[in-house]
């Protein structure tokens, strides 16, 4: 009954709100029953079952007929990211809505410019869903699963996102989509990191940025308590709720970099990168 | 010294003649890497003597490529641990087609 009622619940508010252009939640004012750990645990089981069912009937009905539209290649995969994105976005309101996060992400006007690339650390499953939600037109570099997982491969696919393996097509890739002017989203950690364990940058995407990249703007994720991480199963839901504060850095220009040999550039660049995060984000 | 069964070596190409190879390629891994060029001998191990890992590797892919003008994939190279096993690698792509 409870599941029900929520679900109702959720749906009449999200009719009544009008469109905010506001990336914060914390404009809505707490209702009483909000933290409750019960419902909370609940909205978590249908957000995941949202995301597995939205996702395959999107997959194979709204994808083809995206596809269908006359234009070009370019503008096709356009069309699928912005239903992505505007999926994603439907998603992250309901689970603020229900209680099941909460979010603020400041500097969010900065990202999806031409020949960007976004990097973020990655301390729960839910960075990419909110970074796609709120980047207009990114691509992203997702892990090789979500290619096998049925409620995935059709939108990752149709939206021209790139694997992260193997490590040369994903630099191949990802760089000639900074190089046609697309902005990309990367996770330099490359997997989510475990709570309060230092966090370890791999150098792919470093190695994308100097070749191709016009500017590195880095977001800084902060989620507390953990949520989704690695350390924990899913079904394990925070009796506090969880709140992601992603705030953005100052554009870093790859371009210094480029006057040294790539495998020292890359270096430098990597280190550079995790200094930025060790002082910003909790990191040990 | 297992790879010489590739046929008759066309002799005008520098690149095809092992110490040839095993000298530009020191020449330009220290150069890459910034690597003290004594370091590099036949018998350094890639990851563990000199740090080259796989993001160098597709680095030195890039190099390798505009350097012989071949199409090289990293595949040719998996089973690549020492220098000598690079040289072999490279000699065997140079002198295959």
């Amino acid at each position: 009954m409870a599941l029900v009622f929520e679900a109702q619940h959720a749906a009449v508010l999200a009719d009544s709100r009008e469109p905010s252009v506001a990336v914060t939640s914390d404009r809505t004012p707490p209702r009483p029953f909000r933290d409750l750990h019960y419902v909370r645990v609940i909205s978590s089981v249908l957000s995941f079952l949202l995301f597995g069912v939205f996702g395959t009937i999107l997959g194979i009905l709204v994808v083809p007929l995206l596809l269908a539209f006359p234009g070009s290649r370019i503008a096709r995969q356009a069309r699928v990211r912005r239903m992505i994105r505007l999926a994603f976005r439907a998603l992250v309101g309901f689970m603020n809505q229900t209680g099941c996060i909460s979010y603020a992400f400041s500097g969010v006007t900065s990202l999806g410019r031409s020949g960007q690339l976004v990097i973020a650390n990655h301390p729960s499953l839910i960075d990419i869903v909110l970074l796609i939600a709120f980047v207009p037109g990114a691509a992203c570099v997702v892990k090789r699963a979500a290619w096998r997982n049925p409620s995935m491969v059709i939108a990752v696919h149709a939206a021209g996102y790139v694997a992260n393996s193997p490590t040369e097509s994903m630099i191949e890739k990802g760089s000639a989509l900074l190089a046609a002017g697309e902005c990309l989203i990367m996770f330099p950690e490359g997997t989510r990191t475990v709570p309060d364990r230092p966090a370890h940058f791999h150098r792919g995407a470093a190695s994308v940025a100097l070749r191709t990249a016009g500017v590195v703007t880095p977001v800084f994720i902060d989620v507390r308590p953990p949520h989704l991480s690695k350390a924990v199963p899913w079904y394990r839901v925070p009796v506090i709720r969880p709140h992601y504060s992603l705030s953005i850095g100052p554009d870093i220009d790859p371009g210094p970099y480029r006057e040294r040999p790539a495998p020292v550039a890359s270096r430098a660049l990597n280190e550079f990168f995790k200094s930025s995060y060790a002082s910003v984000v909790r990191t040990t | 010294m297992t790879h010489d069964m590739a046929g008759p070596e066309p002799v005008t190409q520098p690149m095809h003649d092992k110490d040839a190879i095993f000298n530009e390629l020191r020449a330009t891994l220290a150069e890459l890497f910034e690597l003290d060029p004594a370091r590099i001998t036949l018998e350094a191990r890639l990851s563990e003597d000199l740090e080259i890992d796989s993001i160098d590797a597709i680095d030195l892919m890039d190099r390798l490529r505009r350097q012989t003008g071949r199409k090289i994939s990293i595949e040719s190279f998996r089973s690549v641990r020492t220098i000598q096993d690079l040289v072999q690698a490279i000699h065997k792509l140079v002198n295959e087609s």
